[in-house]
Formats: C-alpha cells, structure tokens, sequence
C-alpha cells in the first residue's frame, strides 16, 4: 500500500515563498532602495562621524556622558578604559563601525518598541496578537529571512540593521507592556479620580513609574542588538563581528578571541552607560515596581 | 562442539564479508559548503554505500578546517581540492605524506570576474567599451557602492576563501583598489543573494564567480579578460604586499583528496576515487538540475547515476556497478 500519511506541505511553501521574493525583488527595486537609502542616510554620517573623529575626542565624549550619567568617578575611569582597550587591540574602526550599527537599530527599536509595548499594555487583543509574533521573531533563525532581505536591500549594513531591529525589539516591547501593567492599580485609580485623563495618567503616572522596567528593555535590546553582530558580518555588515567571522573562517582563533573580546567590551561599556542613564531617569526610585 | 559452532559462525560471517566495507567504520566524507562539492560528494556516497556496502557519513566545515581534517584523519575524503588556488593547509597535508591525491573531480573549472552580458551588449548596453578586467576603473560609477558613494563595489569572496586574497592582490595590481571597494560578503550565499538581485532587477554588478555554478548557467553573465594565465606573473603577484602586474586565473584541475592511511586500509574504495573522472559540463548540469527541481545534492546524484551510466561505470569494477544499479532501480 503506497499511501503516505504526511501530505507534502513543504514544497508548495518553499515554491510560493521563492516566488513571492522573486516578485519583492524585481518589482518592488524602487521601494526597498527607498529604504535602504533612508537607513543609510541616518547611519552613514553618524559611522563617518564616529570613524572620522580623533579617538582622543571619542574618548572625551564617553568620559562625559558616563560622567554625567552616573557620577561616578570610578565607573567613568572604567569606562573610559574599556573604550581605550578597543583601540589597544587594534578593532577602534570596527568598534565605531558597530557602535554605529548598534545606535540606529536601538534607535529604530525604540521607536518601534515603546508604542507597541504601550499599546499591549492597554488592550488584551493587541497582547494576544502580538505575543506569537514577538516568539517568532526572537527564535526564528536569523538566515531564514536575512537572505532575502540581503536581496532586497544590498548586502552590507541595511539587512543588518533591519535583522538586528527584528532580534532586539521584542524584549523591549515585552518590558514596557510589563512595567506599565505592573503600575498599581490604585495609583491609577487615583489619578483618575483626581480627573486626570487617558493620556495624561500615561504620561505622568504609568510611564514613570514604569521606567525601571522599560529602561531594563532598552538595556536587553542594546545588549541583544550586540549578540547580532556577527551575523550581521555574515551579511556583508562591516565590525567587531567582521574579525570573529574572519577568525573562523581563515582558522585563525586568535582572532576570533580578539573580536569576541571586543564585543564584550562593547557590552560591558554600553551597558554600564544605559544603566547609569536609567537610574538617573528615575524620578521615583523608592517606588519599586 | 563449542569450537565447531564458532568455527561454523566464522564461515558464515567470512562468506559475506568478503563482499563487504573494507573499513568496519562509516566513511566519513569531508562535506564542503557549497553546490559542484556536495553533488560530487553525493554521488561517490551513493557509490561506494550501495556499491561498496560501506556506511558513509560526512562532517560539515568550511574548506579550510575540512582540508585539516582530513589530514588529522577526522575525514576521509575530500571530493573538492582547487589546484588552481590550492589552499596553503592542503599543500602542507600532502608534503607530510598525511594527504594523498586521487582522481580528478573536474578537469576544466573556469573561475574570474564576471559582469552581467546586458551590461556590455546589445541595446541598452552602458559600458560597451568594457571588455578587461583593468578597464574597470574608468567604470566605477557604474557599480557604485551605497555605503561609499565615491567608490565602486566589487563583490569579492567571502574572507577565509583563497580566492579573497588572490582577488585583493589583482584589485591592486589592476590599481582598482582606490576606486573601488574591496566587498566581503561574509558567506557563499549572501555573495549569491547580491548577484541574483542585480541580475533579476538588470542593474550592473561586478564580482568574482566560479564555474561550475548554477548562478553562471541560470543568468548570462561574461567575463571580464586579463592577460593569459603566466606562473611566474601569478606567483609573484601573490608574493608581493603591492603587485602591479597580474594575469587570469589559471584553467582549473579540481581533484578529489583523501587521508593517507584511509586509502592504504581501503585500496578498492581508492581505486574507485583515483578512476573518479568528471568534467564541468556535467556538474553545471546537475547544479542547474538542483536549482530548478529544488532538489537535493543527493537527488541530483541520482539523476545522474540514471541518466550517465556510460560515464560512471568507468569508475568501478563490473560487479560493484550491478550493485548500484539495482539499488537506483530499487529506489
């Protein structure tokens, strides 16, 4: 008996999906360069910027911002010292590559992050549709869609971003939707009484006191936004991840320690600087969440 | 008694062995990443599993972690060796007896620098007067590069591959590198992404390929002339930090490489790889076959194996090829 109990369902998927990314490609040419030129005008000053500047200057800069962040002197020494141990090992122009990189794809996470966390935040319906969609998007591998959107946007920085974006946004909606559901209820109730409207109890009231969680979002996006990098390089995507992709390719582990090493630095110091600008954001620190 | 039965299970176990594996392990083959490698490595699988009545298995890798591989003996076989840019890793393997080199996968591989045919014929043609690979540089604007608008982009191999650096030292010695930029796509598949967008959508596209491949045999593609292949040229071009002087890549014997105390333990399976003799036509074939029946290598193999019987019974003794054959009409 030639009878199969498993209907195929995979080819006709495989042969819809291909053509409907054959149609994207050379139907639709204008509207992706559309976007990825936009991207790269966002990214390409800011990377000329940071390649372009005297790393004295750089360093400069960090020592401010973490200094004006934190008010901490030692932390700020740290810092600093971290950022000047990138260019000791010889990856200063790939880490101001990925440090651009990592800045327009956090930037574009947010904006795309905090109105869909809020939104979740208000209404069941959005929560429930949108939770499925943020599991895909944090487990489906990267390759599956990099490819086509490397054929739709060019190779290089563009795909990168867009897959760092899709990695990274996820637990920054989670979290916002979690720090503003987790307001308590009597505080809001309050607020209401006292004739405040919708949008003023979400601004005044839920978004602070929401603040500790949602800057811990921002700080899980920063950081997954770095686990990308090397599969960003896969892409053509210049940086840190460029030298641990080189290292693993030509068998050179050295190499690959060197740029591994790099992007823990790169974490280390963006985290310690997102951390220190939440604690300095939060207005209501005695009340935890 | 007791001897009697073990000498009697020692018949029966001797009779069929001897139509058995000469190894009592699977053959492990090397699996390389990429298309012309993995149909070849499906077909000498099928081959020596139904022929041979040997288990195969094959690790993945990259070329040159495979190649080390099969020095170390961690693999068997290797079904790919470029001789025409031979990895530094396999001519060290086989100057310390560790590698031996078999037959020959293909004899006539073409590897270069390829632009679309739309771009320099028929109407519309922008850049007629493009015909070598040192012409580029009056064409930069032509193939500009969206992250470096002053430049052009050249899609070079992924790093890691010996083709990157032999593409670098010509970019250099056909003074392009100012112009422009030396592109790393990071993987085969991206490289493959970027040409088959700028094929589908007819935009200019620059970039190293090789043959067989089913992305020259799918899209019309040309390729760029350099001065006829010279091996003191080609070696002093790699030799130096700043070439000025550089010339095609040379015709390419790809032959079939295997681990020096595999091929003294397994004479047959040896024999059978030193009588290994395809060519670029019939690998671009099955590439092409692949691609347009999303199939996988080992379907394609077997295509083969169906439809080229002339060709492949020349590899193997009488009764291993009846073995196969029956397997494929089994299947």
């Amino acid at each position: 008996m030639d009878f199969d109990i498993f209907p195929d369902f995979g080819k006709p998927v495989r042969q819809v999906t291909n053509a409907f990314v054959k149609k994207l490609v050379v139907d639709y040419a204008p509207f992706f360069d559309g976007i990825s030129a936009g991207i790269l005008w966002v990214l390409l000053p800011l990377e000329r910027g940071l390649r372009g500047a005297p790393p004295i200057l750089i360093l400069a800069i960090v020592a401010v911002i973490t200094l004006a962040a934190s008010r901490n002197i030692v932390l700020t020494v740290g810092i600093v010292f971290a950022t000047w141990l990138l260019g000791a090992f010889g990856l200063w122009d790939q880490a101001m590559q990925t440090t651009a990189i990592i800045m327009v794809s956090v930037l574009i996470s947010i904006v795309i992050g905090l109105p869909l966390g809020v939104l979740s935040a208000r209404s069941p319906t959005v929560r429930a549709t949108l939770n499925p969609l943020l599991d895909l998007m944090q487990t489906i591998p990267s390759f599956v869609y990099l490819i086509p959107a490397a054929m739709l946007l060019g190779l290089g920085k563009p795909p990168a971003i867009l897959a760092t974006v899709i990695y990274a946004t996820p637990p920054l909606i989670r979290l916002t939707d979690l720090g503003i559901r987790e307001v308590s209820r009597d505080l809001v109730e309050c607020a209401r009484a006292f004739g405040a409207s919708r949008l003023k109890i979400l601004t005044s009231v839920q978004f602070p006191l929401a603040l500790p969680s949602i800057m811990q979002g921002i700080n899980q996006t920063i950081m997954m936004a770095l686990a990308m990098v090397v599969i960003a390089s896969m892409i053509g995507a210049r940086g840190v991840g460029e030298t641990v992709l080189v290292g693993l390719q030509r068998n050179d582990p050295g190499r690959g320690l060197v740029g591994g090493l790099g992007i823990v630095l790169l974490a280390i110091i963006f985290d310690r600087i997102s951390q220190a600008f939440g604690k300095r954001l939060q207005a209501y620190r005695e009340v935890r969440s | 008694m007791l001897r009697l039965t073990l000498a009697a299970a020692g018949i029966v176990i001797a009779g069929p062995a001897l139509a058995a594996c000469e190894l009592d392990r699977p053959v492990m083959f090397a699996d390389l990443n990429y298309g012309s490698a993995q149909f070849h490595t499906a077909v000498a699988s099928y081959i020596i599993e139904h022929g041979y009545a040997c288990e195969v298995d094959a690790i993945p890798g990259d070329t040159i972690p495979l190649i080390n591989g099969v020095a170390r003996g961690d693999a068997d076989i290797i079904m790919e060796i470029w001789m025409s840019n031979p990895a530094p890793a396999w001519l060290e393997a086989e100057a310390a007896g560790q590698t031996v080199a078999l037959g020959t996968t293909f004899p006539d591989s073409v590897q270069g620098w390829f632009v679309p045919t739309a771009v320099l014929q028929g109407d519309g043609a922008v850049a007629p007067g493009l015909k070598t690979a040192a012409d580029l540089a009056e064409y930069k604007d032509l193939f500009t590069d969206p992250e470096e608008p002053e430049k052009g982009r050249f899609y070079n191999c992924p790093a890691g591959w010996v083709c990157e650096e032999v593409n670098s030292k010509k970019l250099m010695a056909y003074g392009l590198d100012d112009d422009f930029t030396n592109f790393r796509p990071g993987t085969g598949e991206a490289l493959l992404a970027a040409v088959e967008a700028a094929a589908l959508r007819d935009e200019p596209v620059v970039f190293y390929y090789w043959g067989p491949s089913w992305i020259l045999g799918k899209y019309d593609f040309t390729l760029l002339q350099e001065e006829p292949f010279d091996k003191e040229v080609w070696d002093a071009m790699l030799e130096a930090e700043e070439p000025t002087e550089a010339v095609a890549y040379p015709a390419g014997e790809v032959i079939i490489g295997a681990n020096t105390e595999f091929a003294s333990e397994a004479p047959a399976l040896a024999e059978f790889l030193s009588d290994y003799a395809s060519n670029n036509a019939q690998t671009s074939e099955a590439l092409a076959f692949m691609r347009d029946n999303d199939a996988e290598p080992v379907d394609a193999a077997m295509e083969f194996l169906k439809t080229q019987d002339a060709v492949w019974t020349e590899w193997v003794p009488e009764d291993v090829a009846d073995k196969v054959r029956s397997a494929l009409d089994a299947s």
